[in-house]
Parts: C-alpha cells; sequence; structure tokens
C-alpha cells in the first residue's frame, strides 16, 4: 500500500475515480487499454458490483474479488483475467458477437487525442501520410468507441489532446455533428462522457446524435479547478452546461482501493499525466 | 504409418518458413521460441499479421526478418525510434486495420471465404480513399471497400480474407498426433489456427492422445490441420501461460524494451540472447545466469483447477432392441 495520504491524490487518481463514479450500476461493461482498465475495475469493487467487467481479449464478465484482489489487471490480457471469469473466449466473440451484435451497453476508451464532438485518434499526430508522430494504432479502440452504447472516455487535460478536430478520426464518436452516426451507418449512443484531469463532459445532444449540436459541453469541475480555466485550454468555443457540478474530491476509501489495484504504478504513474 | 509431428524447432522453422511468407506470429502466448529461431536461420522479407503485433513482431523487424505489417497495433510504434523510422522511409511496409478488423479477416481466410463485412471502421477516416494509398501501403492490395447491404441497405464495410502461408502459435499442450489443446483468453489466435496454409506450434506438455480425446472441448484444432509440434517449455518466455507461467515483467522491462529502442541496442540483444543461444534451452539459462537459478520458478503460475469435473459421458447403449432380426 503507497504511503502517499489521501489527500495527495494526483489530477490522474481524481480522473480515474470521476469515471468510476459515472459508470452504469448494471449492464455490461468494455475496457479498452490503460486507464479505463483501472477505472472499471475500481467501479466494481466499489459502486457497481453487478456492472460486468469484459476485455477485447476475450474475458467476459470477469470479477475481481475484494478480499483477494491483488491488482487491476495489467493490460487487456493479464492472466488474471483467466480466473473468476463468465467465459474465456477471443476477439471474434468479444468484439464481434458481443460488441457488434448488441450487448455492450458502455465502452471505456482513452486515446492520444479527443476532439469537439468526442470523436477519438490513437494513430497519428499530423497527416496520415506524412505524420509528426505515429501511435501504435487502434487496437479495438474503433470498434468499442464506434458500437458500444454508451462511451466513456479518459483524457488528460492538455492542449495537444483536445482538439477541434482529431488529425485523423479512428474512432467514431459523433463524427461532425447531428445526424452524422446515423448517416455514417453507426446506431445512436449516449449518454456519453468524457472525464479529464479538471472535469466532466457530457455532450450537446437528447438522443444520442440527431439533434443536438452534438459538442462536448462541460458539466462539472474538480476541486480549484474554474471552468474558465477549462474553457481556456480547449481550442473552440467550448460550451459550457447551466449549471456545473462540483465534483467531490476523493474518499480516503477510494484513493485507497485505486492505489491497491495498482501496486507497480504502471497506470499511475506520477508524470504520466 | 502417420506423418511424424512432433519435431525440433529448427527442423520446424527450416521446413516449414520460407522466406517471403505470410506470417501469423501469435497473440497472448506468444511463440517466442519460434521467434528466436526465425531470427537464427535468418528468415528474409516475411509479412507478418494479426490483430495486435508487440514485442514478437519488433524483434523480427530489427533483425531484418519481416518487413510488412497487416495489424491493428504495432507497439513497436509507441514511441518514436527504430520502427517508425522504418515505417517513414518505407523500409517497414504496413496496412492499418483493428483488432476486430484481423479477427474477421482471419475467420474469412479460415471459412475460406473471400471477403467478410463488419460494422467496425464506419465513421472514421481510414475509410476516406486518401487512405487507402498511404507511404507504406502495399502495392495492388485492396484494404476495405464500403458498402451497402444487398438485402437491407445498412452500411458494411468489407475487408479482404486473410490467410497466412504459416502460423507460429504456441499452446499449453499437445498430444503425438499433433491435435492442440489451449484454454484462457484467445485473442484473434483461433481462428488463425484455421486460417493458416501450415501451422507450427510449440508447447508446455506433450500428453498422451486419451488425454486429449478425454477432453475434447479444449482442442484448438485437430491434428490435420498441424505441419508441426515441437515441445518447448517456456516457449512462450517473456509472455505468459496460463497455468503455467506468468509474463516476465523484469526481462521485458530491465533486457528486451530497451533493446528494441534502437539498432544498436537489438544488436547487441541478438549477440547475447539469440545468436549465442543456439537452443531455446540455452536461451533460458541465460535467463538463469542473468537473474539467479530461481528466475523461472517465481514465474510460475498459482493453481485454478476448475471447482467440477466436467463429464462428457454417454449411454453405450440406446433404450431399444438390438435389431438382430435384420442380415
Amino acid at each position: 500500500m503507497s504511503g502517499a495520504r489521501p489527500e495527495d491524490y494526483t489530477l490522474a487518481e481524481m480522473m480515474c475515480i470521476a469515471a468510476a463514479r459515472l459508470l452504469p450500476s448494471q449492464g455490461n461493461a468494455l475496457a479498452g487499454l490503460g486507464p479505463p482498465i483501472l477505472s472499471g475495475v475500481l467501479a466494481k469493487v466499489l459502486y457497481a458490483p453487478d456492472l460486468t467487467f469484459s476485455t477485447e481479449v476475450g474475458a467476459i464478465d470477469w470479477r475481481p474479488d475484494p478480499a483477494t484482489a491483488t491488482r487491476a489487471p495489467v493490460g487487456i490480457h493479464d492472466e488474471l483475467l483467466n480466473v473468476n471469469v463468465a467465459l474465456t473466449s477471443d476477439m471474434i466473440e468479444s468484439l464481434g458477437t458481443y460488441l457488434m451484435g448488441g450487448n455492450v451497453d458502455v465502452g471505456l476508451l482513452t486515446g492520444a487525442q479527443v476532439d469537439r464532438f468526442g470523436n477519438l485518434n490513437v494513430l497519428c499526430l499530423g497527416p496520415y501520410e506524412q505524420p509528426a508522430r505515429r501511435f501504435a494504432g487502434t487496437g479495438g479502440n474503433t470498434e468499442i468507441a464506434g458500437l458500444s452504447g454508451a462511451v466513456v472516455i479518459l483524457m488528460p487535460q492538455e492542449p495537444r489532446r483536445f482538439v477541434e478536430r482529431c488529425d485523423f478520426i479512428t474512432s467514431a464518436g459523433y463524427i461532425s455533428g447531428p445526424g452524422a452516426r446515423r448517416r455514417a451507418g453507426l446506431r445512436p449512443q449516449g449518454p456519453n462522457y468524457v472525464v479529464s484531469t479538471m472535469g466532466v463532459y457530457q455532450y450537446d445532444t437528447p438522443d444520442g446524435g440527431d439533434s443536438g449540436s452534438c459538442e462536448l459541453v462541460l458539466s462539472g469541475v474538480f476541486p480549484n479547478v474554474d471552468p474558465e480555466v477549462v474553457q481556456a485550454l480547449v481550442p473552440w468555443p467550448l460550451k459550457l452546461a447551466d449549471r456545473i457540478d462540483l465534483v467531490p474530491p476523493p474518499t480516503v476509501e477510494e484513493i485507497r482501493w485505486l492505489r491497491r489495484l495498482d501496486p507497480y504504478r504502471y497506470y499511475l504513474t506520477p508524470g504520466r499525466y | 504409418m502417420a506423418e511424424r509431428k512432433v519435431m525440433s524447432l529448427p527442423e520446424a522453422v527450416e521446413r516449414f518458413v520460407q522466406d517471403g511468407d505470410t506470417v501469423y506470429c501469435g497473440y497472448l502466448m506468444l511463440p517466442m521460441a519460434l521467434v528466436m529461431e526465425l531470427v537464427r536461420q535468418r528468415k528474409r522479407h516475411l509479412e507478418l499479421v494479426g490483430a495486435s503485433l508487440v514485442y514478437q513482431a519488433t524483434m523480427l523487424v530489427l533483425a531484418g526478418c519481416a518487413d510488412r505489417v497487416r495489424t491493428g497495433y504495432i507497439q513497436g510504434a509507441l514511441r518514436p525510434g527504430s520502427i517508425t523510422e522504418r515505417m517513414a522511409d518505407g523500409r517497414l511496409r504496413f496496412e492499418d486495420y483493428s483488432n476486430q478488423g484481423i479477427a474477421l479477416m482471419l475467420m474469412a481466410g479460415a471459412l475460406g471465404i473471400p471477403f467478410i463485412p463488419t460494422r467496425s471502421f464506419l465513421g472514421t477516416d481510414y475509410l476516406a480513399p486518401e487512405n487507402q494509398h498511404h507511404t507504406g501501403h502495399y502495392p495492388g492490395y485492396r484494404k476495405w471497400q464500403e458498402m451497402e447491404s444487398p438485402f437491407d441497405g445498412q452500411k458494411a464495410v468489407l475487408l479482404p480474407a486473410l490467410r497466412p502461408d504459416v502460423t507460429i502459435m504456441h499452446a499449453q499442450r499437445a498430444d503425438e498426433e499433433g491435435n492442440i489443446q489451449w484454454w484462457g483468453h484467445k485473442g484473434d489466435a483461433r481462428w488463425a489456427f484455421w486460417a493458416a496454409r501450415r501451422l507450427i506450434v510449440t508447447v508446455e506438455e506433450i500428453v498422451p492422445s486419451d488425454a486429449v480425446r478425454s477432453d475434447p472441448d479444449r482442442t484448438a484444432v485437430p491434428a490435420s490441420r498441424v505441419a508441426a509440434v515441437v515441445h518447448c517449455p517456456y516457449g512462450a518466455h517473456p509472455s505468459g501461460v496460463a497455468g503455467f507461467y506468468d509474463f516476465d515483467y523484469r526481462f521485458v522491462g530491465e533486457v528486451l524494451a530497451p533493446a528494441l529502442d534502437s539498432d544498436a541496442a537489438f544488436a547487441a540483444f541478438r549477440g547475447e540472447w539469440i545468436d549465442a543461444c543456439p537452443t531455446h534451452d540455452a536461451y533460458l539459462e541465460r535467463v538463469k545466469a542473468r537473474y539467479g537459478p530461481d528466475a523461472l520458478d517465481v514465474l510460475k503460475a498459482e493453481p485454478h483447477r476448475p471447482l467440477l469435473p466436467v463429464d462428457y459421458g454417454f449411454a453405450p447403449w440406446f433404450n431399444l432392441p438390438v435389431r438382430e432380426d435384420i442380415p
């Protein structure tokens, strides 16, 4: 257990905790690589024991045992996902029958960039033809974003990560605005959220992308964060919700669990965000 | 007499992998002993395919064995370095797909159908015409085709079938006939077993055929699909095998990952850990020499056996009279 005091929590920890609080108490969650895994497992341990947790390698409905858990899965493929799990399957089942077949209520994702309409980029910065920076690629990000019933995105609040339009949309959110998902052949989706290291965003659409502006709307801020500071960090005129919630700081229990689930600081290495 | 399938690592690679082959090179339980044998035998111009290619693929690219990748994830490109430089200057050609995309393409290859539709990629920039023909593109290869279903007009993306010339994999066990058994989550590997023209599998254990045939749910593919089986304990090291051993984070963090950062670092790694180790056992001895005699023991998995045995029983006789009246 870390010796750090809960009141010394990091913004990355706050992001994971705030995302965990947003997850539905039941239904099926599918978590992509990175902090979404930690957030999903934290939610299962503390708030949503009935929410099923799965990863795309094929582990469907894996359950951490709060009494004996030594870690959250490290990556989507950790061998511990083979124990206390309902089904060990493959990607045709996890990303095909399970996800594309319509069984996933909420996808948990991160990425290199998120844009005004909640699209993600995990492929490259600059033009694909001659990128300024190339990344590993999508893995299952594309299908989890496009095909989940709703999506929660964890994204550090940095100017290079929040952009007007992704340099390359690898993963569809509301694409270019109202109606774009249906035109592309995708179903409506939501309620979606983006959780950053400063606050929580919802989207301006009442019906999963058919109407409204479909833009990100800042709806909550973390302790000591001024909404105008967030606005200044985003390159488009960011809309603010009529009422902006003050997201409560982490509880002692939340911080203790989060640190216990990441004993090697795989997800929460200081300075990573 | 049935064909002999159990053979040594060098024989399996020599006989069944050719320069220029399209190779599915594993997921999760990585066939690391086979990958290092490909390096020892200096295979050339391989194309690597798989949903997510991690350090096994980076090794094959830096060793000069592979010059093309078709995948959803190139771990070696996470940080700027030897892989991104090769992608930028054309030495490594690549086609970006996704995990689901590659899994479906392998499934189509396994099914013997020419293409397969998906709803993935809809609404993304992957489908932009200019992104079909980028710097790293393979000449003459069509990546996908968007279309409307002829039945109900729904939009879909067609992906071409993928048939590897050879699939290399690691699994828990096999029998001498070549029936392969595995368990745990499987990534995209299940369909790579079926899609490949030739299949080479290293296993932790060779077990009697009776044992395999008494628990057939665990069989990945029947022996007729398998070209070669190699008995190779710790053949997936430093990746993990459910029920046997876990991922070797220390080795990957201290030895392997730094070796993949630059060509110079890889040359040193290759000299010490591959070229100077003529067999996989020699490589494992070197792991122990570096980290102590218990270096592999500390990776051993705790047992987690099923709480209830599985029973495949049947009634040997129907409740019908045996027809002795028909000649």
